[in-house]
């Protein structure tokens, strides 16, 4: 036997040199395995809350800075500032009813995938223009948010010909008796074209407790509209819903994007100090939040919104909360339950893209997920990228990795650009190209 | 027998910083790195809906950061400030107000 060993190791060794491979690779599996050297690079610095990107084939990258309005940068890294909101200055046109407040702003940006032929690009935003009486109390209507449609100039310099899509999307005025109640709550934000080339928007509950489950307000949905504003032929919501609404029942919802291999849509979400949550949208579902009081076992709560409760003011064990109003409640008949909820945590899930491209190794096909980062009670603030594996029915994960950037911060906005990288805004002020390079 | 003492502590009194003797910047970047980052981003600067804390005279950081810990309401974030600020010691206030009087 020992005649065999002492001739077997070193065959083994020599196997393995042959082929290029270390030995412990030969022993676990490993070298089929494709890790890839994921390394960030700034390509823009020193803005003010950059939210999203929107990129064209060339590189050319759009991108909104909540408090200022849209700019671009070109492929040779030149910035155009191109429509501000009141008060900017800087910008060559601007809107007098566009502003920023608390988490409100411009926010969400994309561009049509028949740029190149009509130049079109989407902005969401918070604006005055269609409050009307409509805004005199938190209890009101109150439509706040916006979807503008412009037409880019060739020369990359300017923006015309607004057109606002949608113009009802309701917005929160005023400070209620709420932790983080300040104006501007919950707008959602996140837009982007999917399958067959319609938009998404994503919308919040502007900590009205009504609004995820009303089937009139479209605040707490889901949108799928054409480029005009009109709602997608197949979209299935309730009977007397807005037919523009995909899903209901949402809470903020600051990232969507769609599974490469099948177009399925998959949003992130922001949990209220318990679940943060990755959900697989269904036409027509219910993604079970329902702050609103008086129901669901709970009486009033404050400004008629539970959706810190109980013990809204102070930290707590966040299954406690969660079972006090839950973010997925499982009385819905038509709840879509999540692929993921944080390990029932909430730290901020801010934004989300399908990672694509063979130089992503064997993170391909998974789904990043921005985690800005909150620690309330005793929640770590888990600033970070998460690489979610989603299983193939979308109703649960393979596994979670965290993306080895070798840093922490608010991770606002994610988006894959042309080059296969993925671009990431943070909070801080910067833009960022994360490349992937595969080791085969 | 007080005669030196008491001349040096006429001169501390002068001399020394309104964070209080001994206030210590690295422990109060510390402290910041560890509760506060995640919210007011790198060095106090402000991120998102959360606003700048840096550069502001220690005795405003102090002051704020003790009514919190009081439980006072000093605008609609509150709940979270309350919550973080209630833990820590008066050292660890000075402490960061110190690091945030300068932070960069």
């Amino acid at each position: 036997m020992n005649t065999i060993r002492r001739g077997f190791v070193p065959t083994l060794v020599a196997a393995a040199l042959t082929i290029g491979l270390p030995l412990s690779a030969q022993a676990d599996g490993h070298e089929g395995m494709d890790v890839p050297k994921i390394a960030p690079t700034k390509v823009l610095e020193g803005l003010e809350n950059p939210w999203d990107m929107a990129f064209l084939s060339d590189g050319t990258m759009f991108f909104t800075e909540k408090c200022k309005g849209l700019s671009v940068r070109t492929t040779d890294g030149t910035v155009h500032a191109l429509y501000g909101m009141k008060d900017s200055t800087g910008y060559p046109d601007s809107g007098s009813d566009l502003f920023c407040e608390g988490q409100a702003g411009m926010l969400g940006v994309v561009a049509d995938r028949q740029f190149a032929n009509n130049r079109t690009l989407l902005v969401y935003s918070s604006s005055t223009k269609y409050h009307g009486d409509g805004c005199k109390t938190n209890f009101d209507k109150c439509d706040g948010n916006i979807v503008m449609r412009f037409k880019v100039s060739d020369d990359l310099m300017s923006v015309s010909d607004r057109t606002d899509i949608v113009t009802d999307i309701q917005y929160k005025p005023f400070e209620s008796n709420q932790p983080f109640g300040g104006p501007g709550a919950h707008n959602g934000g996140r837009i982007r074209i999917g399958p067959g080339g319609y938009l998404w928007v994503t919308g919040g509950d502007r900590h009205r407790g009504i609004c995820p489950q009303d089937g009139e307000l479209l605040c707490g949905k889901v949108l799928r509209i054409d480029l005009d504003g009109n709602a997608h032929p197949d979209n299935n919501p309730p009977k007397g819903f807005d037919k523009r609404i995909y899903t209901y029942g949402h809470r903020n919802v600051q990232g969507i994007d769609f599974r490469p291999s099948d177009g399925k849509a998959f949003t992130a979400e922001h949990g209220p100090w318990h679940n943060d949550e990755i959900t697989a949208l269904v036409n027509g579902g219910n993604a079970g939040w329902d702050p609103a009081q008086n129901t669901g076992g709970r009486g009033e709560c404050p400004d008629e919104y539970c959706g810190y409760e109980p013990n809204q003011m102070d930290g707590m064990d966040p299954a406690v909360r969660a079972a006090y109003t839950p973010m997925s409640d499982t009385r819905f008949d038509d709840l879509m339950p999540p692929s993921w909820n944080n390990n029932g945590f909430s730290q901020g899930t801010g934004s989300a893209a399908f990672l694509k491209g063979s130089n992503w190794g064997i993170y391909e096909g998974r789904l990043a997920v921005g985690i800005m980062g909150i620690g309330f009670g005793d929640t770590p603030p888990g600033s970070r990228i998460d690489m979610i594996s989603l299983t193939t029915d979308g109703l649960g994960i393979n596994g979670i990795t965290r993306m080895p950037l070798g840093f922490s911060t608010r991770f606002r906005g994610l988006v894959m650009g042309p080059d296969n990288a993925l671009y990431v805004a943070t909070d801080d002020g910067d833009i960022y190209r994360v490349t992937a390079e595969s080791m085969r | 027998m007080c005669r030196i003492p008491c001349v040096a502590a006429f001169f501390l009194a002068l001399t020394v910083p309104e964070q209080g003797f001994g206030a210590d910047r690295e422990l109060g970047e510390a402290i910041y790195k560890k509760t506060c980052v995640s919210c007011h981003g790198k060095a106090g600067k402000g991120a998102a809906s959360y606003p700048k804390i840096s550069g502001n005279p220690v005795s405003y950081t102090t002051e704020k950061l003790k009514a919190y810990r009081e439980g006072i309401k000093q605008g609609p974030n509150s709940a979270l400030m309350i919550m973080k600020a209630k833990p820590l010691t008066d050292e660890e206030i000075d402490n960061l107000a110190a690091y945030l009087e300068h932070a960069e």
